[in-house]
This record gives C-alpha cells, sequence and structure tokens, in this order.
C-alpha cells in the first residue's frame, strides 16, 4: 500500500472525513511495519486497538448476573396481584375482628336483663304476690289522698253559686 | 424477551459496555458494577424495550446514564476524584500487563483521560469501538453536529498533544 494514498486517509481522518471503513483500513495498516514518519501515528491506532481488547476482567460475572436476574424473577404480575389483594383482605380482617370484640365488650357492661332470681316457684309466687300488694298500698294511698281534692271542687262550686247537681250536671254535658 | 435471547443479544455486549463506563470512570470495580446495573435494567425493563431497535445502542445508552450518575454522586460525596481515577487505572493492571504496555500507550490514556467529558465519549465510541456518527448520536443524545465537533476536537488534542509533540520533539 503506498503511503501516498495512507498520507491523504490521514489527513481526511484529522479532520473528521473518513467513513468507519477507511478507519479501519488505517488500523490495519498501522498494524503492521510503517515508515519512520509514521511510528507516532501507528502507536495511536494501535492504541485504540489495544483498548478494544480490554475485557470485563472477572470469569464469573456472567454467572453473576444470570443469577441476579434469577432471583428478580419472582416479582411478576402473579405477586404483585396477591400481594394488593392481600392488603385488601388484611383491612378487611382488622375491620371484623375490631367490630368482635367490641361487642363482647358490650356484652360484658350490660348483661342481659332476664334473668332468674328464684329457684322455686312458689317462693316466687309469693315474693310476686308480696311486691303487687306493696304496690296497690300504695296506689290506695295516693287514692285516699287525691279523694281529698275533691272539697276543693265542692267549695269552688259553691263560690260560683252553683249546686252541685248543676255542675254534676255539666260534667256529664261535657 | 426471554433469557436465551437475553443471553445472545444482550449479555455478549458486556465487554463493549464495559469498556465505556471505565473510559468514563477511570475505575474497573465501579465500571463492572455499572455493568451489572445496565443488564439488570435491560433485563427487568425487557417488555418497554421490545421496539428498542438498536439494543447494543440502547444499553451503551443506559450505560453512559448510570455512569454519569454514578460519577456524580462521587463528587458530591467529596471524595477526592483525580487521585482516585490515578490509582484505579494503575491498579487495574496487572504488573505482567504494566511491563507490557508501552510508555505511549500510558501517555495516551492519561491524554484521554484528561479530554474534556463529550470529546472523550466521543473519540471512545468512534475511534476505539467503531460506531458510525448515527449510533453516537443516539448513545450520546446529541445532534450530528455536536458530535462531529467534539469528535474534531479531540482528535485535534490526540494530533497535537501527542503526534506532534513525539515527532517533533517540540
Amino acid at each position: 500500500m503506498d503511503s501516498k494514498h495512507i498520507e491523504q486517509l490521514l489527513e481526511k481522518y484529522w479532520n473528521c472525513d473518513t467513513s468507519l471503513e477507511e478507519e479501519q483500513h488505517l488500523r490495519e495498516y498501522f498494524r503492521g511495519d510503517v515508515p519512520e514518519s509514521m511510528n507516532e501515528v501507528a502507536e495511536v491506532f494501535r492504541y485504540f486497538d489495544k483498548q478494544q481488547k480490554q475485557q470485563v476482567n472477572s470469569p464469573d460475572f456472567d454467572a453473576v448476573v444470570k443469577k441476579k436476574i434469577r432471583q428478580h424473577r419472582p416479582e411478576g404480575k402473579l405477586v404483585k396481584m396477591f400481594y394488593s389483594y392481600g392488603r385488601i383482605a388484611a383491612g378487611l380482617l382488622v375491620v371484623v375482628a375490631a367490630t368482635y370484640f367490641v361487642r363482647q365488650e358490650v356484652r360484658k357492661a350490660y348483661p342481659p336483663e332476664i334473668a332468674d332470681t328464684y329457684s322455686d316457684p312458689k317462693l316466687a309466687l309469693e315474693e310476686t304476690k308480696k311486691a303487687l300488694m306493696m304496690i296497690s298500698k300504695g296506689f290506695n294511698k295516693a287514692h285516699r289522698e287525691a279523694s281529698k281534692i275533691k272539697a276543693f271542687n265542692e267549695a269552688e262550686v259553691k263560690i260560683q253559686g252553683k249546686t252541685l247537681e248543676e255542675s254534676e250536671e255539666n260534667e256529664k254535658k261535657i | 424477551m426471554n433469557l436465551e435471547t437475553f443471553e445472545n443479544r444482550v449479555l455478549p455486549t458486556k465487554n463493549k459496555l464495559f469498556r465505556f463506563a471505565f473510559r468514563l470512570l477511570g475505575s474497573s470495580e465501579e465500571a463492572k458494577d455499572i455493568v451489572q446495573e445496565v443488564l439488570i435494567k435491560v433485563w427487568n425493563g425487557r417488555e418497554q424495550m421490545a421496539e428498542v431497535q438498536n439494543m447494543e445502542a440502547w444499553c451503551m445508552r443506559i450505560t453512559k446514564n448510570l455512569s454519569l450518575d454514578r460519577l456524580r454522586s462521587r463528587q458530591r460525596r467529596a471524595t477526592d476524584p483525580i487521585e482516585e481515577g490515578m490509582e484505579i487505572r494503575n491498579e487495574t493492571l496487572t504488573p505482567h500487563e504494566r511491563t507490557e504496555i508501552h510508555e505511549n500507550m500510558q501517555r495516551l490514556n492519561e491524554m484521554i483521560a484528561a479530554l474534556p467529558e463529550k470529546q472523550r465519549q466521543v473519540i471512545h465510541l468512534r475511534d476505539i469501538e467503531g460506531y458510525s456518527y448515527n449510533e453516537i448520536c443516539e448513545i450520546l443524545e446529541l445532534d450530528m453536529n455536536q458530535v462531529k465537533v467534539n469528535l474534531f476536537r479531540a482528535r485535534t488534542a490526540v494530533r497535537e498533544k501527542f503526534v506532534k509533540i513525539n515527532a517533533y520533539g517540540l
């Protein structure tokens, strides 16, 4: 390959007008022996060449990446779906449990009112009668006291100059 | 995308991704981390990536973004970034490689590392990886003009700092 052509190519190269093929051409040319005047340029192209051969210097790199990828796998759509439904279910569970416990507390605080206090029916009847008598005695007493109010009524009638009969008639009319 | 296509189409780009991340971060450990992150990201987002045409360019783009994020958070942590970068550059080479690599290679490495970020990205993608201008636009999210300007500046810097000085001893 004549050096004239190479020099032209080089000039194009420094001006960034070379195509990829032409640059590859230069690289290949400088791999071999070159005239002394071009030693420095050759050094540059050999440097580029050498740099391109650099590799990841760890033999287990692929294995590590593949392992990490596999670890990542389970996080698919299904898992995400279960996760979100799981959250809803957990929320519901909390509400249900809370309601249950609150109800229990309420029951404890207000025990049922209807409960048997006597085991013997006769005794119970006696007690009931006693209680009813006490109430009716109270009623009678109140009734006696209330009948005194009648006196006031009669007095009122006399003051208004009406006979008791009249007022009674009036009451009947009403 | 199933595991098989991932292994056949995405995983083999790991070395390119690694070189690019390494060029941006200057640390092979961090670059490796980033590549892993990129690959897992691609796998997790595989459903949205069904319509991506150039898978490789897409991966490169993610690599670029994650690397720049990493750089930024590194600066925020306010560790000494320059020292760290320099130190690691030597550390990644085995003693054998170190003696093997020509002094000039080392100098070129440092020179490109010293270029502004965009220029460094563009010259890496074009001259080392051999991407077309269109692909570079896609990876770096730049327009054609910006790509060409940055490439021109980067190549000129290499020419002036390395080729001419070495050739004429200036």
